[in-house]
């Protein structure tokens, strides 16, 4: 008997029982502390009398058909979110607390009774707000994740097909140097197709003389975490030898690391001919490709401060050929060009490869000898010259020879800088001339048909 | 097993509708929005033909759930019904949300959408009982809504094979959504006879009462 009068004190949820006329006749302790008043109170009145007005009506609708029809009914928060008035307990009488009540009859011996049961949905409605707020936020995360998932989609076929128009080869490699992307036009110059050279370093297809140079300068910019800019020579697979420049920028991984470079490599093989051939046409004679006047003076210099450093000798011809107007009237200047380039590629031939040879002016040629300051070796050189300048040229129709004079100054014994040095090599190969005309030489004579 | 007349089977739902309306009014007044719930067809099925069949009205592979509502009524006289309210989950959901003006997206029903719905299955089968306990004049005691979530497949599972089912396929429309449901009452052997019993003695009486001819 204890037990029952304690129960619906010790039950975690509001119990109000009505009689068949409508009056309370329980009114848990639940229900005293979230109404503020006690069970004393309100006995044997109405749940009107007891609430006041302001209760959801449907609750004496429900009530009635529990004790008419014997009916259950549930009122949920979500269609009656606060049917009674019922307060946090300790919290003044403020905000209505959300209520879930479910009414059932009870047949009991004094005839028909109905039970309300109210449970304290508080905790559940914060819950699920919160769950249904974290739900929309999520699907607001994922409609901004697939969109940047279509716009990196988008970007990346932006990028795919520049990449496959771009005229440069566009590449990308990790820090090793591995490739990991290889446009078209990248594939094309280096031979290879990116399956092919995707586990190997690029530098290690190049010739084995570039390779130091290059993965030192490819290691400075992953170590400095600049710019890498070079050029090279590759050979590839089909042999052919090209200039290839490239030029990359530094990527970074999320730990700020340096994870690659991604750039570009451009054939540069045909500028670099140019160059090379501009280069060799301003420092050389178009005619017989020896080195010319300015060049050959810009050697002389640095010859003379060589010399200098080390207390060395050397010699400093002037060679000039006899009577070559009288070919070039004679023959034209077709012949007067064959006979010069004839001439230059005989001296060239006659002297080591160290020895510079230069067209000084029009049938003038000046040559540079290192280290060569005894007679003896120079009356050599000087007989060795004098032959071979004085050989038969074919002219084609016929032949021809020339003589030449030739000047002679020593470096230190005639002088220590470049001009007085020319000086004198010019005045002893006009005296030699002079020398040899009055000695009425055939071989200084005007040139004598064969 | 006998059936009904047709006579009876349009007297029935007429009975329904009637009740039906009375709940549509109820549900208007809660969630102040025009809503309208009608039932066009009654009839008397076996589980096996009621599970074959809702079985059949889905699209091959569907896996739609199905939102349950069960009362438990029973009256003097040893006669027992479970009431059962049908509703496709997602289409019972979407309503639900409505009402409560949230259409926030979760997989999954929440417990105060659970309330709610069990709110909505009592105030529609309480209608219904109301129907049939005019035909008993006697008393049904209803225990509270259980909301379940099932495939068509395990739907009466707890059910005995041998049950008979009173369907009633109802309508429920609320703005531009529109719902299709069914109401069930699940007697065992004795209490449909007692059921049918009940009706045409109903009826006769009505009919007598108006003096027309069966």
């Amino acid at each position: 008997m204890d037990c029952c009068h304690l129960l619906p004190d010790s039950v975690d949820m509001g119990l109000i029982m009505v009689d068949g006329e409508g009056r309370i006749r329980l009114w848990n302790r639940w229900i005293e502390e979230r109404t503020g008043r006690l069970a004393s109170q309100v006995r044997g009145v109405t749940l009107a009398e007891a609430f006041g007005p302001h209760v959801d009506p449907r609750i004496a609708l429900v009530v009635r058909e529990a004790l008419d029809f014997g009916w259950s009914a549930r009122l949920s928060h979500a269609l009656h979110p606060m049917p009674l008035p019922l307060y946090p307990p300790g919290g003044g009488q403020v905000e209505r607390m959300k209520q879930s009540i479910d009414i059932t009859p009870v047949q009991g011996e004094g005839g028909p009774r109905c039970l309300l049961q109210v449970r304290d949905v508080t905790e559940t409605v914060r819950r699920e707000a919160l769950l249904k707020q974290q739900s929309r936020q999520l699907r607001l995360d994922l409609l901004r994740l697939s969109q940047a998932q279509v716009e990196l989609q988008r970007s990346e076929m932006r990028f795919r097909e520049l990449a496959r128009q771009a005229p440069a080869g566009l590449f990308e490699a990790d820090a090793e140097a591995c490739c990991t992307f290889l446009n078209e036009r990248c594939e094309q110059i280096l031979g290879h197709s990116l399956e092919n050279v995707a586990g190997t370093p690029w530098i290690n297809l190049l010739p084995v003389s570039e390779q130091a140079r290059v993965r030192a300068i490819w290691c400075l910019a992953v170590a400095s975490a600049t710019r890498f800019a070079e050029e090279f020579r590759y050979v590839g697979p089909d042999g052919e030898s090209r200039w290839i420049r490239a030029e990359a920028g530094p990527q970074r991984d999320g730990n700020d690391r340096i994870s690659g470079f991604v750039g570009t490599l451009l054939d540069v093989t045909e500028f670099h001919e140019r160059a090379t051939r501009n280069e060799f046409r301003a420092n050389h004679d178009g005619l017989t490709s020896l080195l010319n006047r300015d060049r050959f003076e810009r050697h002389l210099r640095a010859a003379i401060s060589g010399a200098r450093e080390v207390a060395d000798r050397m010699a400093l011809l002037f060679i000039d050929l006899n009577d070559f107007k009288g070919i070039n009237d004679t023959h034209g200047h077709h012949a007067g060009d064959t006979v010069l380039k004839t001439i230059a590629a005989r001296v060239r031939r006659v002297l080591r490869s160290e020895d510079i040879v230069a067209r000084y002016g029009g049938d003038e040629f000046a040559v540079l000898l290192n280290g060569t300051g005894d007679p003896e070796t120079l009356d050599a050189i000087l007989f060795k010259l004098h032959q071979a300048v004085g050989l038969p040229i074919n002219l084609g129709h016929c032949h021809v020879r020339v003589g030449c004079a030739i000047g002679v100054s020593i470096y230190p014994d005639h002088g220590s800088d470049p001009l007085s040095l020319l000086t004198h090599a010019d005045k002893a190969m006009y005296a030699a001339k002079r020398a040899r005309y009055a000695k009425n030489d055939p071989i200084a004579h005007p040139s004598a048909q064969i | 097993m006998r059936t009904f007349s047709e006579l009876e089977m349009d007297a029935l739902t007429e009975a329904f509708n009637l009740s039906l309306g009375e709940a549509a009014s109820t549900f208007s007044a809660i969630v102040r929005e025009e809503i309208e719930l009608s039932v066009p067809t009654i009839e008397i099925v076996s589980r096996e033909e009621l599970t074959g069949r809702l079985e059949s009205a889905q699209p091959a592979g569907a896996t739609e759930r199905l939102c349950r509502i069960n009362q438990h009524f029973c009256a003097a006289g040893g006669f027992q019904t479970d009431a059962l309210l049908l509703f496709p989950e997602h289409g019972s959901l979407e309503i639900v949300r409505r009402m409560l003006g949230d259409d926030t997206a979760i997989e999954h029903i929440t417990e105060l959408e659970q309330d709610a719905l069990a709110e909505i299955g009592n105030i529609i089968i309480n209608s219904c009982m109301s129907s049939l306990a005019s035909l008993f004049g006697s008393e049904m005691h209803g225990s509270l809504p259980r909301v379940q979530s099932r495939t068509v497949h395990t739907l009466l599972d707890d059910k005995a094979a041998t049950d008979v089912i009173l369907v009633a396929r109802i309508g429920m429309s609320m703005a531009a959504h529109n719902l299709h449901g069914f109401v069930l009452f699940i007697m065992d052997v004795p209490s449909i006879e007692h059921f049918m019993d009940r009706v045409s003695r109903y009826f006769k009486l009505q009919l007598h009462d108006t003096g027309e001819r069966v």
